[in-house]
């Protein structure tokens, strides 16, 4: 008995009952079954939000994060439905078959970790084992899910593909050459999120593709770095933990903002200080700092975050309500500044300020 | 309940015997129904247990029949081999009344029958049954490699696809050219 014997509502129904990653194998056993797991999972797909790619030891794991509730098989643990593996093949070609991967003969074995086949490759054929596998999971899954390639080193292979918003975490050797930071970050010139830990940070180049990272994370930062990152960072969040940082710094910071000299893209700012003698409540002392009254409740602040690559775990920012802001001269756009303890905090609105004030209750 | 004999689809059936139900007896008399498939053994049905399938269903409901009427005239389903039809009706008996499980571990392990048994629930519009049975067929490929997958369901390779889709424009063509040449005789 044939599958295609059934007509195309038992298919469909065939197909709702199985997991995403059973209906990924399914898709290599002919165009004509792709094509109709496509259009009759077109709801399913849609419903994905981001695919990833993670590597751990010397393996890739492509998977569909969600959010678990209990914890009852490995997937739950993982927090993933794992789609497939890739590997570089070191053992040989034993058990390998071979599936045609957008155009592409790429070998695959059946792996012992997990019952889902796993591509596997030598390593000079990574690069383009890795394109034609990825130009096959956005073609299945479409284009309205976020793929994401998630880094634990600059220093690991990351290829260089569209459609790819790249995560990395940096952490960085003291004595590591400039040279070789400025080269990944030219070669990866739509980074989504950087991680990292570095104390010469001053010396990456203005220009440098690192400040138009969309969200940057930086941890343990030395004040005259500070200073170098809130001036040229071009991107739309950032967050600077266990950093120093003294009020002035912010000042000067927040006038740029104001008068529109830069930070045009920001959102989001969070300085996390290790200063305890630091006296961050300076900053709303300048005479441009508006206050509302403290009668009234002034709106909440909160974006999607783009920091993490798993938005469950922390899908928005911290959220700032607060009674001071400053307002851009040029477009009059408003933004909170919250100060408590050693954390100063800056959202920006898309409002300005008189539509702002509307929202104050 | 249900109850089978051997009997032919145009005569009118004997007085089939009927086996212990196992949901509570109604306190009304219930209505009976007859269904037959492909081996003309007919099979005795409750009212009830036929709500199940919304063809049957949607087929009472426009009949009207009587009990003397819906003897003598039993549901055919010819295109549903006797074996497959004895369970559904079994499986329609089970569950009359019942909240359906959200699984059920009784269906047919052997392939061929478990296919047969999802057209035939398709066709007599049984949407439960229905959706354990696509269960099952889907479980038979988890974990399988492409390869595997192609051999239990029978897919195609895209060569073969393609050969299909050949001949299959050829014979159209030659379907096509025979009309128009028939057309054109029946011009003269």
């Amino acid at each position: 008995m044939k599958l295609s014997n059934f007509p195309y509502l038992v298919q469909k129904e065939i197909f709702d009952n199985m997991k995403t990653t059973n209906l990924f194998w399914l898709s290599f056993a002919s165009k004509n079954i792709k094509k109709l797991i496509k259009s009759s999972q077109a709801k399913r797909f849609r419903s994905i939000s981001r695919i990833t790619y993670s590597n751990f030891v010397n393996k890739w794991y492509v998977g569909i994060p969600f959010k678990s509730i209990n914890m009852r098989t490995m997937e739950d643990c993982m927090e993933m439905d794992t789609i497939m593996t890739m590997s570089e093949d070191f053992d040989g070609t034993k058990h390998i078959f071979r599936l045609n991967v957008s155009g592409k003969k790429i070998g695959f074995r059946v792996s012992n970790e997990y019952p889902i086949p796993e591509a596997c490759f030598p390593p000079i054929l990574k690069a383009r084992a890795f394109k034609a596998i990825h130009n096959y999971i956005s073609d299945f899954f479409g284009n309205t899910v976020v793929y994401q390639w998630i880094a634990k080193s600059y220093r690991f292979f990351i290829p260089q593909l569209p459609n790819l918003s790249l995560f990395v975490s940096m952490f960085v050797h003291p004595l590591e050459n400039t040279e070789v930071l400025e080269t990944f970050f030219a070669s990866y010139p739509e980074m989504k999120h950087i991680h990292i830990q570095w104390d010469e940070l001053q010396l990456i180049s203005p220009e440098s593709k690192f400040y138009q990272a969309e969200s940057i994370r930086i941890t343990q930062y030395r004040s005259p770095t500070v200073h170098a990152f809130l001036r040229n960072f071009k991107g739309r969040q950032a967050t600077l933990c266990d950093c120093e940082c003294g009020f002035v710094e912010l000042i000067k910071f927040m006038n740029r903002w104001r008068s529109g000299e830069g930070s045009r893209e920001l959102e989001y700012l969070k300085i996390m200080t290790r200063s305890f003698s630091t006296n961050l409540n300076g900053v709303l002392n300048a005479n441009w700092v508006k206050h509302i009254d403290a009668a009234k409740k002034p709106p909440t602040h909160s974006l999607t975050d783009l920091s993490t690559p798993e938005p469950d775990l922390k899908p928005n920012t911290d959220p700032i309500i607060s009674h001071t802001y400053i307002v851009r001269e040029s477009d009059n756009r408003v933004a909170s500044i919250s100060v408590k303890g050693w954390n100063f905090i800056f959202g920006v609105w898309k409002e300005t300020e008189e539509e702002f004030l509307r929202m104050v209750e | 309940m249900s109850s089978t004999e051997q009997g032919t689809s145009s005569a009118a059936p004997a007085e089939p015997t009927t086996a212990p139900e196992s949901a509570a007896a109604p306190e009304v008399p219930e209505s009976f129904y007859y269904v037959h498939g492909k081996d003309k053994v007919v099979h005795k049905v409750s009212a009830g247990a036929l709500q199940h399938s919304a063809l049957i269903h949607g087929m009472i409901s426009n009949l009207g029949y009587t009990e003397e009427q819906a003897k003598a005239n039993p549901f055919p389903f010819e295109n549903i081999d006797g074996d497959i039809l004895q369970m559904v009706v079994d499986w329609c008996n089970q569950h009359k009344g019942k909240p359906t499980p959200p699984e059920d571990t009784n269906l047919p392990k052997q392939k061929e029958k478990l296919f047969d048994l999802v057209l035939a629930v398709n066709y007599l519009e049984i949407k439960e049954l229905l959706t354990y049975c696509c269960k099952q067929v889907a479980m038979m490929v988890k974990g399988k490699s492409p390869e595997e997958i192609r051999e239990i369901w029978m897919i195609p390779t895209d060569a073969e696809d393609e050969a299909a889709e050949k001949e299959a424009k050829k014979r159209a063509g030659k379907e096509a050219a025979g009309e128009t040449a028939a057309a054109a005789g029946d011009a003269k």
